[in-house]
C-alpha cells in the first residue's frame, strides 16, 4: 500500500479477493494499484489473469494497452489496442 | 412501408466522487429499483438501457442503445484509468451529492480527466440525494451558478424516488445525438 492511496479502497480490494480469489472487479484494481506503485509488470501479469476469467471485462484490453506503453512494449500495446477496439464494438 | 430506425449506439460515462450515487442512479433509470444499502464499486459496470427519443434532425422517434458505464469513484486511479474508462464515450453525467458541497467542486477535475480522452462531449450534470433535502449543503444558486458557468444542463435527481432520472437520460442522449454530425 502507497502512502497516498485510499486505505479503504485497498481493503476492499483484499477482503474481496479472500471472499473469492477470482474476483474479476478487484483484480482489475489490483492491477492498477500495482501500477501506479510503479509496478507495472505486476500489474499487467494480474490484468492478463482478469482477462482469462473475463476476456470481455470492460476497460481491460485498454488498460493492458496502457500498461504496455508504459513498459515500452509498442506492438503489444498495438495489439492490445486492437482488441480494446474489437471489444467495444 | 418505411424501414424501421436502425438501433443508434452509444456510451455513457458515470462521473463523481464515491458515494454520490451513481451506481444507485443507473439501478433506478434501468431497473427502476432503490436499494439503500451502499456497496462500493470496485472496477467497472456496464448496463445496457434501450430507449426511444425524437430524432434531433427531425426524422421520427430513433431507437437507442446505452451502454451506461459505472466506474469507481476513487480520485487516486482516476488518470490511470482514464484511458479504460473513458475511451470512446459521448456523454458524461457529472454526479454531485447535494448533502456534499464538495462533490460538485471536484466535478471540474472528473470532466477534464475525462475530456482529455473523449474530447469535448455532452456533460449533463446531476445533483443527486434530493431526497434528503432537509439539509442541503449546496445552495440552490450555487448550483445554478456552477452549471451555467460551464454551460452544462442540469437537473436534481433522487434515484431514491426516481425524481429527475429518467427525464435527464434522456436530455443527455437527445443532446447527443444533436451533437452528432
Amino acid at each position: 500500500m502507497t502512502h497516498f492511496e485510499r486505505p479503504d479502497t485497498v481493503g476492499l480490494v483484499m477482503q474481496r479477493l479472500a471472499e473469492n480469489a477470482k474476483d474479476v472487479d478487484a483484480l482489475f484494481v489490483l492491477a492498477a494499484i500495482q501500477a501506479r506503485e510503479g509496478r507495472v509488470s505486476e500489474g499487467l501479469t494480474v490484468l492478463d489473469h482478469v482477462l482469462r476469467l473475463d476476456p470481455t471485462y470492460p476497460g481491460a484490453w485498454m488498460f493492458k494497452a496502457v500498461l504496455h506503453r508504459m513498459n515500452g512494449e509498442n506492438d503489444a500495446e498495438r495489439s492490445a489496442r486492437e482488441k480494446a477496439e474489437d471489444a467495444e464494438r | 412501408m418505411s424501414a424501421p430506425a436502425s438501433v443508434v449506439r452509444m456510451k455513457i460515462c458515470m462521473a463523481g466522487e464515491a458515494s454520490v450515487g451513481k451506481t444507485s442512479l443507473i439501478r433506478r433509470c434501468v431497473l427502476d429499483e432503490f436499494d439503500d444499502r451502499y456497496i462500493a464499486t470496485l472496477g467497472t459496470k456496464i448496463t445496457k438501457k434501450t430507449l426511444t427519443v425524437p430524432d434531433p434532425k427531425g426524422k421520427g422517434p430513433v431507437p437507442v442503445s446505452v451502454i451506461l458505464w459505472d466506474i469507481m469513484g476513487t480520485p487516486t486511479l482516476r488518470d490511470l484509468l482514464k484511458e479504460a474508462y473513458y475511451h470512446g464515450a459521448e456523454g458524461i453525467f457529472a454526479v454531485a451529492d447535494q448533502t456534499r458541497e464538495h462533490t460538485m467542486a471536484v466535478l471540474d477535475t472528473w470532466s477534464r480527466s475525462i475530456r482529455s480522452v473523449a474530447g469535448d462531449i455532452p456533460t449533463f450534470g446531476l445533483v443527486n440525494k434530493r431526497d434528503l433535502s432537509a439539509d442541503p449543503k449546496l445552495a440552490a444558486g450555487e448550483v445554478e451558478t456552477f452549471f451555467e458557468k460551464r454551460a452544462w444542463p442540469w437537473s436534481y435527481t433522487s434515484a431514491k424516488t426516481g425524481e429527475g432520472v429518467e427525464q435527464s437520460f434522456q436530455r443527455l442522449v437527445e443532446r447527443i445525438l444533436k451533437n452528432r454530425p
